[in-house]
């Protein structure tokens, strides 16, 4: 999605990856925030916990 | 008129300071009337006062006006379906209110940018824009009269009714008009002479006055319709009202219906003016013309999409407040006989969201830069259209014996599961996203970024697109199909927040991104005459919409005037068919086009000046459009 | 051709086509609440039962949500006589009922009394009913309605109706029937009672033999060819049996259903 020059590809991967787990911890953490908020806790692995 | 040419520099904070102050001033003072006028309980004799289950003051009914008690003859019956006549003459007030407390708004905001970045063409536009809405306010003081004089004429009993619970609130209102007549025509006739310095402080503020005036407007006329649907402040047992103005109109649905015609609104303004855009476009004569509508059409296109994605999340809370009220209205909504309505609604849903993607993507031929994004279409219009094929699919439908047999059961094997809300939010969510995705590679595709996170922050951005439809597809399929009731309901808001993160993330990013950006040429007017046809579909889709959802807020009350209060024992007192629905919502439709061409042309009209009629007649009274 | 005239006919045929979607989809009209007076001294109990049955799934609204799609108890699936008397006797039953009678009656007044595991308003932890009051707009069931329900309730399991004909006179009810009433599906015995199967075959304890012996079909024929016995007996009669197996047009497909999950049930499976 950019026009800059190329980094060098291990930085790359690099910058992907971190974003990619931020993205997943963001919303895993939004998950059980949002569900508890509700009266619905959930368990570690996102099962319902009632 | 003298106008100032140098703007005088006159601080900041207290401009706004005055500005938001008088605003804020006359916006309480307008509300506060509404709120309490009213003749409080003491006004109507004597009263014995004790309290009730619920400790608030009940009293002894007998003296108040209790909820009447109607037969068949009690109601006028003028030969034509009285229920016919209010749904049309209403119908087309709600529309023609819609447009004209949606327009200032966005006209407001507009000019505001205009003022800020110091360019003309964003004020013209603004200008333009209520050129279209002052028309417009007439026909809708028009409907809403008569409007009331039918109501009084074939429903004098439920009109008496009401006006013993709203009392003088309804003076308030008529004279709240008066107000938005004066700032209206004060803000529109006097654009040109409050044009720059202080007196464009003067003028926004006008403006900023009309829109207090207008919400307050809109939000005491909801409370007619919410106290309808689900009233409050009423003695249980007669009916009579033993509440004061606040009570009565502080119901349940109250906000909920606010929030969700306040953001529809301005959705629909938008779609209609870029339907005056569209139409002025194809009419254009010189390239000038034909740029300036297409960026007025592009700038509706941007508002109606943009108050279009947080509506659904204004709808679901509607309904999830009927639901809290009333589990019978709620399921009688969305689970029993109006439930088909739902799946018109996403026909005419999915017609609007490709409506509006359809003209980004045509739109994207302005900018070369948008040859980098081109690839992406194909795959969000997969989207849109698997998207739009699930949400229409029903749970149940009517089968022959002969045809349940074939089908193994009494739901499609495969279909049925797609019917129901978990797949539905699914649908949707990813629609929104696809939507608002056409909108980001819109902005971007006019601009080279130059940034130098830029690899951080489209990594950041690409990833929570992926993880956000993951984490919508696996909350609807694992909650939806795999758990109870409460955690499946639950577990839209984890698809409604997950789709509100990309879009405010969306925006945040970008605006980081985009500072020093270069920006490529963009070539308004430079656009196919077939993409202005999305600008038609636009409005007429959200026209039909609206009026078909007007229906449904209507009729779920059933046979009651006044939910559970006053019983509706008139001739209409049934559900009508699909088929008479769908006539009477394509009449005002049709109705509200007329209208709407009739506004566009006196719009026109009023720009053109015909010239004096010369004797040496090569071309006796030309006519120049201005 | 001109740009006024293309606009026109695109959103003309626009606004018909949105139109014309409504005229593909399934038409039903909502009746309109009509008003009925029951004389009490002609109601038999059959007829007070039947009276209840109609409530249930006309202006009591109660197959609104007490079906098979899990938002409330689907009474019709189960023996309400007996669940009535397992919900008092848990421990968590703070109600004041004794018997079957009782609760279903508190039920309907005071929804909230004892709250279903599972069934309760989201986040209140069933603590909190999301029925409301029957007795209450916009239900507003009168004592005499309510009555005939639990006794619609009580009979459909076969068990005895405890609830008494009413006998006030001088007193005329208007039992309305607010909202059209989908085909409700009563108990698989009912089902297969009212199509008369057992003067025919061997199921509930009859012993005809006119017809297959349908306690054991689960073993000799699938699902598929049990419901297609049923929808079309011509295609499907052989066996050696000589009288002809009548058609059942009326028959609902949520009958036909109960039926073939009853029959392709195991024996001792079946309730």
């Amino acid at each position: 999605m950019s026009e800059t020059t190329q980094p060098k590809k291990a930085g790359q991967i690099t910058t992907w990856l971190v974003a990619i787990l931020v993205a997943l911890a963001a919303f895993y953490l939004m998950n059980h925030a949002v569900m508890s908020m509700q009266g619905l806790p959930l368990n570690w692995n996102l099962t319902p916990a009632q | 008129m003298m106008m100032f040419a140098i703007p005088i520099r006159i601080s900041l904070a207290r401009h706004l300071g005055t500005l938001l102050a008088t605003a804020a001033l006359i916006g309480f003072v307008c509300f506060g009337f509404a709120a309490t006028a009213s003749a409080q309980p003491g006004d109507r004799g004597t009263l014995i006062v004790f309290a009730d289950e619920q400790g608030a003051a009940s009293t002894n009914a007998a003296s108040l006006l209790p909820a009447p008690v109607l037969q068949r003859d009690d109601y006028p019956n003028i030969g034509v379906s009285s229920r016919s006549i209010v749904w049309v003459i209403a119908q087309m007030h709600l529309f023609f209110g819609a447009l004209v407390l949606a327009v200032p708004i966005f006209v407001l905001v507009i000019e505001i940018i205009g003022f800020r970045t110091g360019d003309d063409r964003y004020d013209d536009m603004a200008h333009e824009f209520m050129k279209v809405s002052l028309t417009a306010y007439a026909i809708t003081a028009l409907f809403g009269g008569t409007l009331a004089l039918a109501l009084f004429l074939l429903y004098p009993h439920l009109m008496t009714y009401l006006m013993s619970a709203f009392g003088s609130q309804v003076l308030v209102y008529a004279g709240l008009f008066f107000l938005e007549s004066m700032l209206l025509y004060i803000y529109y006739y006097g654009w040109n002479a409050l044009r720059y310095g202080n007196r464009k402080w003067v003028h926004l503020t006008l403006g900023l006055l009309l829109n207090a005036v207008g919400t307050t407007l809109l939000v005491v006329a909801n409370s007619w319709t919410t106290f309808m649907m689900a009233p409050s402040g009423f003695d249980a047992e007669t009916g009579a009202i033993v509440g004061n103005i606040w009570e009565v109109m502080k119901g349940p649905l109250w906000n909920p219906l606010n929030l969700h015609r306040f953001i529809a609104n301005i959705a629909f303004g938008g779609a209609v003016v870029g339907a005056y855009a569209a139409f002025r476009f194809l009419s254009a004569k010189s390239a000038a013309e034909r740029a300036h509508y297409d960026w007025m059409g592009y700038t509706s296109n941007f508002i109606a999409i943009l108050a279009f994605l947080p509506l659904p999340f204004a709808g679901y809370w509607l309904t999830a407040e009927i639901y809290a009220y009333s589990q019978q209205m709620g399921m009688l909504a969305m689970g029993g006989i109006l439930a088909w309505l739902f799946v018109i609604q996403a026909v005419l849903i999915g017609a609007i969201l490709l409506a509006g993607n359809y003209y980004l993507w045509t739109g994207m031929a302005r900018s070369e830069g948008s040859a980098r994004y081109r690839w992406a279409i194909k795959y969000i219009a997969t989207v849109l259209i698997l998207g739009f094929l699930v949400w229409v699919t029903p749970h149940n439908v009517i089968y022959t014996t002969a045809e349940a047999i074939k089908l193994g059961g009494r739901n499609h094997p495969v279909l049925g599961p797609l019917g129901i809300m978990p797949a539905k939010n699914i649908a949707v969510f990813l629609m929104l996203i696809g939507t608002f995705l056409s909108f980001q590679l819109y902005r971007r595709a006019d601009k080279v970024i130059t940034v130098s996170w830029q690899g951080w922050g489209n990594a950041l951005m690409t990833s929570i697109y992926i993880v956000a439809v993951l984490n919508i597809i696996f909350a609807g399929v694992y909650y939806g199909y795999f758990t109870n009731t409460v955690y499946k309901v639950g577990s839209s808001v984890i698809q409604v927040m997950s789709t509100l993160v990309v879009i405010v993330v969306g925006v945040v990013i970008d605006s980081l991104m985009f500072r020093g950006a270069r920006t490529l040429r963009v070539s308004w007017g430079r656009v196919t005459n077939r993409s202005q046809y999305a600008l038609f579909a636009l409005p007429i889709a959200f026209t039909w919409l609206m009026a078909l959802m007007g229906y449904v807020r209507s009729s779920v009350r059933t046979h009651w005037h006044v939910y559970t209060v006053m019983r509706d024992n008139s001739a209409d007192n049934f559900i009508p068919t699909l088929q008479t629905v769908g006539n009477m919502v394509t009449l005002v439709t049709l109705l509200f086009l007329a209208f709407l061409l009739f506004i566009f042309w006196i719009a026109n009209l009023s720009g053109t000046r015909q010239l004096p009629i010369t004797v040496d007649a090569a071309s006796p009274g030309a006519r120049v459009s201005a | 051709m001109n740009v006024l005239v293309k606009t026109l006919l695109f959103s003309v045929t626009l606004v018909l086509a949105f139109g014309g979607v409504t005229y593909m989809l399934p038409q039903m009209e909502g009746p309109a609440p009509e008003q009925r007076v029951i004389n009490i001294d002609d109601l038999t109990m059959e007829s007070f039962i039947a009276i209840g049955e109609n409530l249930y799934s006309g202006k009591g609204t109660c197959a609104l949500c007490h079906n098979e799609f899990g938002r409330a108890p689907d009474m019709l699936a189960f023996n309400v006589t007996e669940v009535s008397l397992q919900r008092i006797a848990d421990p968590s039953y703070e109600g004041s009922a004794i018997d079957a009678e009782g609760y279903l009656r508190e039920s309907m007044l005071q929804p909230s009394a004892f709250v279903v595991a599972g069934f309760g308003t989201k986040g209140s932890n069933d603590s909190e009913s999301p029925m409301s009051a029957i007795d209450k707009a916009p239900v507003q069931l009168s004592t005499l309605e309510i009555d005939a329900i639990i006794a619609f309730l009580q009979d459909k399991d076969g068990e005895p109706v405890s609830v008494p004909l009413p006998v006030a006179k001088a007193e005329s009810i208007a039992a309305a029937r607010a909202l059209p009433s989908p085909a409700v599906p009563q108990s698989p015995e009912d089902v297969i009672a009212r199509y008369g199967c057992a003067a025919c075959h061997s199921i509930l304890g009859s012993q005809a033999t006119l017809g297959p012996d349908l306690n054991d079909i689960a073993a000799r024929r699938s699902a598929a060819e049990i419901r297609e016995s049923i929808a079309n007996p011509a295609a499907t009669a052989g066996d050696g049996f000589i009288v002809k197996m009548p058609e059942y047009p009326d028959m609902t497909i949520a009958e036909l259903e109960m039926i073939v999950a009853y029959l392709t049930a195991a024996a001792d499976d079946r309730t």
